[in-house]
């Protein structure tokens, strides 16, 4: 053989070996945020994603095959998690997908993949209507009024506060919250003093802060990301404003804690990942989180790990890549993992017990547990 | 009270808005080009300053460092962005500078990261209670550091040789040349000062917030812009008015207008309003 055509039957060689083997693997497409604001958020996602899809393929994978990602960046965008999603579902031909991103991206993406009839679980974003999209989407976090309701009972039924100030961040996310949050205000005795919204491009509080110290609430409920948050508390302590501030899951993580520096001492939140858990399997997740992204883990990371759990779990009970089946396997599904245990309902939220944690000593740590199931249950429309 | 209070947050705001907003209207009184990119110049100051403080412990190295690799950073933009473009119709220039603005911002992603960073130690957090107020000593530094740094510039412009040059060539550029003013050392002039000024409001800004992130620009970028407008174009005192007189009427407007309206939105419905009634703005051009 001449060297040329050697070559080429090596190159033909190695290109049927690969697309033999692609074809043997059974896909999980995602959308996460790989660029822009979300960034942070999305390196969590991904990260405890490859763990899962590691064990799993441990574990002989689905049916025999292993379980391989396919992972585009939305920017957290609406204008990019559209064409991500048409590419997961027409190049990619992926028979589940899984949103690793914000509620604004995941909520477009979501009509996409129903139209499809592909279904698609939402690991952490919290809008309403992402699962209303119809019965392929699932959702295995919080949905927002749900995280909103615990944060009252925890104002006002553990911490006994009457007089709360609500900072809203105006989004998808933050205002889903908020809704939540004074949906059951009045049950738990507390009196909102005054609301004030924010935009998620803000670092600057200076009125807000202002305005509250005038306010004098006993406490804070805020519905905004770590990265307006941090700022947000910093500058109220900073501002001689020191009632207690209570988050939720957009504060979960290292970051909050960084950028806040003193101020984050005490500021409690929602969400769902334990960091003092004595549970084995979450332990174990913890260390090798840490262990492949250099920080600790984090909630969004922590649910993607679950969601790709109950996808893999879904596509085993059915047996087949057919979309109905993975559906009908998806609404029986019953999980135990890093947050808990997990089911859905008919619309294809998730009940599960929230996570109360708390900021000492430089880091997150357990402070309770909410488990009221009535106040906790989803919706069902 | 709490006027006050709304007031003093107003001001501060207003500072870092005019620090950004004077490099600004000096590119244009001189050039007649809207120098977008400004904002990026804004971000890497505050970038070189949260770093170089991280790394040597010195917040006055940090400034220093920011403002002079800033200040020549602007100038390297004019002579690799501006120069050739200069007798091309304005909006070559324009669209030039947005492309610059992008590509600096994602080369600060792509150097730096796309997650924030924020200071190991951050200065000047310590409360201070001012008239009943309790503030950060940053937020109380705010104000006169921006009057210091306008007042440093506008005492160049009008004691010095160069100052003086640099008055002549706005004025008039032809008359200038005949008179053996070097425009281009001029224009490098105009650029080293607006940019360090961007720079301070950048590293001043990261102290206000710990946050420093690729697209902190955004916000200030267009914003100076309607504040350049409303100040009169090219018109440095105008807009040192009109940025403070911005950062008043936002901080009322986050918190008597919310309901209505975003943050940023405030400036653009406070400049259409001003337009209807002043098309040239608050102030006459200089």
């Amino acid at each position: 053989m001449t060297r040329g055509s050697l070559l080429l039957t090596a190159g033909l060689a190695v290109l049927f070996a690969a697309t033999a083997s692609a074809a043997e693997s059974v896909k999980i497409g995602m959308n996460l945020p790989q660029t822009g604001i979300g960034a942070a958020d999305g390196k969590s996602v991904l990260t405890a994603a490859q763990i899962a899809v590691d064990e799993v393929n441990a574990d002989g994978g689905v049916n025999g095959k292993p379980v391989e990602l396919v992972v585009y960046d939305d920017q957290t965008s609406p204008k990019f998690s559209v064409p991500v999603a048409t590419k997961l579902i027409e190049k990619d031909q992926v028979p589940i997908a899984i949103s690793g991103s914000y509620s604004g991206a995941t909520r477009a993406a979501a009509g996409v993949f129903q139209a499809a009839g592909v279904p698609y679980i939402s690991a952490y974003a919290v809008h309403p209507d992402i699962t209303r999209a119809g019965d392929l989407v699932f959702r295995t976090s919080f949905v927002g009024e749900v995280l909103g309701r615990a944060g009252a009972h925890l104002v006002g039924k553990q911490l006994g506060k009457k007089r709360a100030v609500v900072t809203v961040m105006k989004n998808d996310y933050g205002k889903s919250l908020a809704r939540g949050f004074k949906e059951v205000a009045a049950k738990f005795g507390i009196e909102i003093v005054n609301e004030y919204e924010y935009s998620l491009k803000d670092r600057q509080f200076g009125p807000i802060v202002s305005k509250i110290k005038a306010d004098n609430p006993d406490i804070i409920y805020d519905t905004g990301y770590w990265f307006v948050a941090a700022p947000l508390v910093s500058q109220l302590r900073g501002g001689g404003v020191n009632a207690p501030v209570v988050g939720q899951e957009g504060y979960d993580g290292q970051k909050f804690i960084e950028i806040a520096g003193a101020a984050a001492d005490g500021v409690m939140i929602t969400t769902s990942l334990d960091r003092d858990s004595t549970v084995p399997k979450i332990k174990a997740f913890m260390d090798e989180f840490e262990k492949r992204a250099g920080y600790k883990a984090d909630m969004v990371g922590a649910s993607a790990h679950v969601a790709v759990n109950v996808a893999v779990a879904a596509l085993r009970k059915a047996g087949s890549l057919d979309g109905k089946a993975i559906q009908a396997a998806l609404q029986q599904t019953k999980y135990e993992g890093v947050t808990g245990k997990i089911r859905f309902n008919e619309i294809g939220e998730a009940y599960k017990v929230v996570q109360v944690q708390v900021v000492r000593d430089g880091g997150w740590h357990h402070h309770s547990v909410i488990t009221d199931a009535k106040l906790l249950t989803p919706p069902l429309n | 009270m709490i006027f006050v209070e709304l007031i003093l947050q107003g001001l501060i705001q207003g500072s870092i808005y005019a620090l950004i907003a004077v490099g600004l209207t000096l590119v244009y009184g001189l050039l007649r080009i809207l120098h977008i990119a400004h904002a990026a110049l804004f971000t890497l100051g505050a970038y070189l300053g949260l770093l170089i403080t991280n790394a040597t412990g010195s917040l006055a190295l940090g400034f220093l460092v920011a403002m002079v690799v800033v200040g020549v950073t602007g100038i390297a933009i004019y002579r690799f962005c501006y120069h050739a473009v200069l007798d091309q119709p304005p909006h070559v220039a324009l669209i030039a500078s947005v492309g610059l603005f992008i590509a600096m911002e994602e080369g600060f992603r792509l150097i730096w990261g796309p997650t924030s960073i924020s200071f190991s130690e951050p200065p000047w957090q310590t409360a201070v209670v001012v008239a009943g107020i309790q503030v950060k000593t940053a937020d109380l530094i705010t104000i006169p550091l921006a009057f210091l740094l306008i007042g440093g510039l506008a005492a160049i412009v009008a004691f010095t040789r160069i100052g003086l040059a640099w008055r002549a060539t706005v004025t008039d550029p032809a008359m200038a040349g005949s008179f053996g003013i070097d425009a281009l050392k001029v224009r490098y002039l105009n650029f080293f000062l607006g940019s360090a000024l961007a720079a301070a409001a950048g590293v001043m800004f990261a102290i206000l917030t710990n946050f420093v992130e690729p697209t902190m620009g955004g916000v200030p970028s267009y914003k100076a812009l309607a504040i350049i407008v409303l100040g009169g174009l090219g018109n440095v005192r105008g807009t040192l008015i009109a940025a403070l007189m911005l950062g008043v009427i936002e901080s009322f407007g986050t918190i008597y207008l919310g309901w209505a309206m975003d943050r940023d939105a405030i400036a653009f419905a406070f400049l259409i309003l001003v337009l209807m009634v002043r098309p040239q703005g608050l102030f006459v051009r200089s």
